[in-house]
């Protein structure tokens, strides 16, 4: 039992808490949705200054193309993205739970990218990487005898590239989880399998998956969470003056129209429309994420 | 399983040697030397006569990031304006970002600062409410001033400009003024055999012709300023007001923005334009191509010799007009001018002092200094331009028509958007000059 002084000794230590958690987040949420049904320009602009616009902002968004295709962008990133890295992120663990030697290099190595700053990280891949004619993925097609320059942050190949260097930075991260998951299965089920014949296939789709289940659902969450924000840096990386059609994800529209341009500075200023863009892209992430834990909820197996 | 670990151990080895030759190449170049502190030769001012409120002391957060050069010599000037007059600043350098995300929340909610600077446009378009009127300082005659009113002293052609954007009230003072124009390499000029800048269309694709003889691309682009040689060429064909409407009213299917398709095509088909403008990150385009002296011009701003000293300091700089094209454009008298700007928060209670830093950076010394370090444009009228804007000089003198960034090119991101595209798809071969045209007309 708690006293009653205890209670509120309680009560006392979590005020500055609570207080911190409702004004740097659960106020920004609030604000957010109650302003994205209002014309307002500047975001600093008090409650008294905006105009009551209804679903405007909504609907003014998606008669704007550029929006439009970071929708699409961000929704291209997700799914081909998110195929992509939970494979690898799976294959990796996989191979380093095997019994492969160096465990812990090859374990630091592949996580390695996630401590690296997104900056630093987007300049290897477009100064050296990426570079027509000379870049490392150039001169890799040369050598395979492909036709070069591919263009591989130009219109066509820009939103690929930006995949392929974005799943690069998450791999590490979800190899670490499926490797914890994996770590959990006893060592039995797999003597059991050999002892029953069966190969190193048999052993991952008939018991490594099944277990695993549960750690797939928490890494789409994961993929999807951080996708929202992550994505922006990468963005920015790639078209850091101007948005541009193939690296425009929504965050950087968001933040281009309560901000103004970087080059321009006349871009009129929609913080309305900018939190109807945040309050999408959150429920975009809500609805995703649900979708997945319905998805594989089915036949969680106890360890 | 000891079978399946020999055979994917060497796979993963091989993977990540892959990794690591990607990390390889040069070394990102270090950060501008900076301002050695000296004392200031000629700017000396009287804190009494000039009425510099006693007890002063200023905030003042700027748009530069401490690294770069103008904000070192920014933090020296801020330093020995303190010892010359006793009035403490403390400067922030919250960096271009910081400065626009930060700024206006933190002036509406009442934040003590005094002083702040960005982009002219954006500090008397999105800043207004927040500006102190200057009216009499600029007009006024402070000790530092040798007897003249202070905006005497001074650019008067950007003073014109801070006034009409003011309203017709002064609101700001412009300093670390630029010019867009055609910046470049004079060796690769002079090994080309072309003896005097382009003055005209003609003359400017001969000059690339020459330039490609030699084995020389002529031109290059980043994606961040395909929207501004695009605004720039527009100008040159319909003229800058009806540049700016179309741009501003998004009548994107006006016969001139297929003509400036056709021009730019023609750059690109005759292999004037960089192959790799097509996928240039910036600064890919500026500090691979044209710093590497592979490729002659970029037309750009006067801050590219400073953005490229530490690739390469031995750019011999010169500057052209981009040329006229068509009858009814507009010809090399106009120009994309501007600044950077101070304004003073109308809230401050030291206006005077923070009038007086603003005259210690803008003229004498500071300004000459500010100059020199950035290889940047000068603010007083007797100050020295640095000779790597020698031709710059010439140009912005004769700019009678300036115009706004990008010729307004870049006021509409979904515009903007689709130039950088459709340019880019014109550069890959892709689209002609009519498929860039009508996607753009589709916005209209």
């Amino acid at each position: 039992m708690v006293g009653r002084k205890n209670k509120r000794m309680i009560v006392l230590f979590l005020i500055p808490a609570i207080f911190i958690y409702v004004m740097v987040f659960i106020y920004p949420v609030f604000r957010t949705f109650i302003m994205s049904f209002f014309a307002v320009e500047a975001i600093e602009q008090p409650f008294y200054q905006w105009t009551f616009a209804g679903l405007d902002n909504y609907i003014g968004l998606f008669g704007i193309d550029l929006f439009n295709r970071s929708v699409t962008n961000y929704l291209t990133l997700w799914f081909v993205g998110g195929i992509a890295v939970l494979f690898l992120g799976m294959v990796y663990a996989v191979i380093l739970t095997s019994g492969v030697r160096l465990k812990r290099f090859w374990r630091a190595v592949i996580y390695l990218p996630n401590v690296i700053s997104a900056i630093a990280l987007g300049t290897m891949w477009i100064n050296y990487v990426f570079r027509d004619i000379d870049g490392l993925f150039d001169r890799a097609v040369n050598l395979m005898g492909g036709q070069t320059p591919v263009m591989w942050t130009g219109p066509y190949m820009g939103l690929w590239s930006l995949l392929i260097a974005y799943c690069f930075g998450m791999v590490g991260y979800i190899m670490l989880t499926f490797i914890s998951g994996i770590e959990k299965i006893s060592d039995e089920y797999y003597e059991s399998a050999s002892i029953e014949g069966a190969n190193i296939f048999h052993k991952f789709f008939f018991i490594t998956l099944p277990l695993i289940r549960g750690v797939v659902r928490s890494n789409i969450v994961i993929w999807t969470v951080s996708l929202g924000t992550g994505v922006f840096a990468w963005s920015f990386m790639f078209s850091p003056n101007n948005l541009t059609l193939p690296f425009t994800m929504p965050p950087n529209y968001m933040r281009e129209i309560i901000f103004g341009g970087r080059g321009s500075a006349v871009i009129q200023r929609d913080s309305g429309s900018a939190a109807a863009v945040g309050i999408l892209m959150a429920l975009l992430v809500v609805v995703i994420s649900v979708a997945a834990s319905l998805i594989t909820r089915r036949d969680d197996v106890e360890m | 399983m000891k079978k399946a670990s020999r055979i994917l151990s060497p796979l993963l080895m091989l993977a990540m040697v892959f990794a690591l030759a990607a990390c390889g190449g040069d070394a990102a170049p270090p950060p501008s030397g900076g301002a050695a502190e000296q004392p200031p030769a000629t700017t000396a001012q009287d804190p009494q006569a000039d009425g510099i409120e006693e007890g002063a002391s200023l905030v003042y957060w700027s748009m530069w990031s401490e690294a770069e050069p103008q904000a070192i010599v920014l933090a020296a000037a801020a330093r020995a304006f303190t010892e010359a007059t006793g009035v403490p600043i403390t400067v922030n350098f919250n960096g271009r970002q910081g400065q626009r995300e930060g700024l206006a929340p933190a002036l509406s909610a009442g934040e003590a600062i005094d002083l702040f600077d960005e982009d002219i446009d954006r500090v008397t378009g999105q800043w207004a409410e927040h500006l102190l009127v200057l009216d009499d300082l600029i007009n006024g005659v402070f000790s530092d001033t040798d007897g003249q009113p202070f905006r005497r002293l001074v650019n008067n052609g950007l003073m014109n400009m801070a006034q009409e954007r003011g309203g017709g009230r002064f609101t700001v003072v412009p300093y670390q003024p630029f010019i867009f124009t055609t910046m470049f390499n004079k060796d690769l000029f002079e090994e080309a055999g072309i003896t005097s800048a382009p003055t005209n269309w003609n003359e400017f694709l001969e000059a690339c012709e020459r330039l490609m003889d030699i084995g020389i691309t002529p031109m290059t682009v980043d994606n961040a300023y395909i929207p501004a040689l695009f605004g720039y060429t527009l100008t040159r064909i319909v003229g800058v007001d009806r540049t700016l409407e179309i741009f501003a009213n998004t009548e994107l299917s006006d016969p001139g923005v297929l003509r400036t398709a056709e021009v730019l095509e023609e750059l690109i088909t005759r292999g004037f334009m960089s192959q790799r403008a097509a996928t240039n990150v910036f600064p890919e385009g500026q500090a691979a191509e044209f710093a590497m002296e592979t490729v002659a011009m970029y037309l750009n701003g006067s801050w590219l010799p400073n953005e490229l000293r530490e690739i390469n300091p031995d750019i011999n700089w010169g500057s052209f007009a981009w040329p006229s094209i068509d009858a009814g454009g507009a010809g090399t008298e106009a120009h994309n001018i501007g600044a950077q700007s101070f304004g003073i928060n109308r809230n401050t209670s030291y206006p005077n002092a923070a009038f007086a830093f603003i005259r210690w950076i803008t003229l004498g010394h500071w300004d000459q200094r500010l100059a020199d370090d950035t290889w940047g444009v000068p603010m007083a009228n007797d100050a020295v331009w640095p000779p790597q804007l020698a031709d710059a000089q010439a140009i912005f003198a004769a700019t009678t028509n300036p115009f706004p960034w990008a010729a307004g090119a870049e006021d509409d991101p979904n515009i903007t958007a689709a130039i950088i595209e459709g340019f880019q798809r014109m550069v890959a071969g892709t689209i002609n000059a009519q498929q860039f045209a009508d996607s753009l007309a589709a916005l209209s």
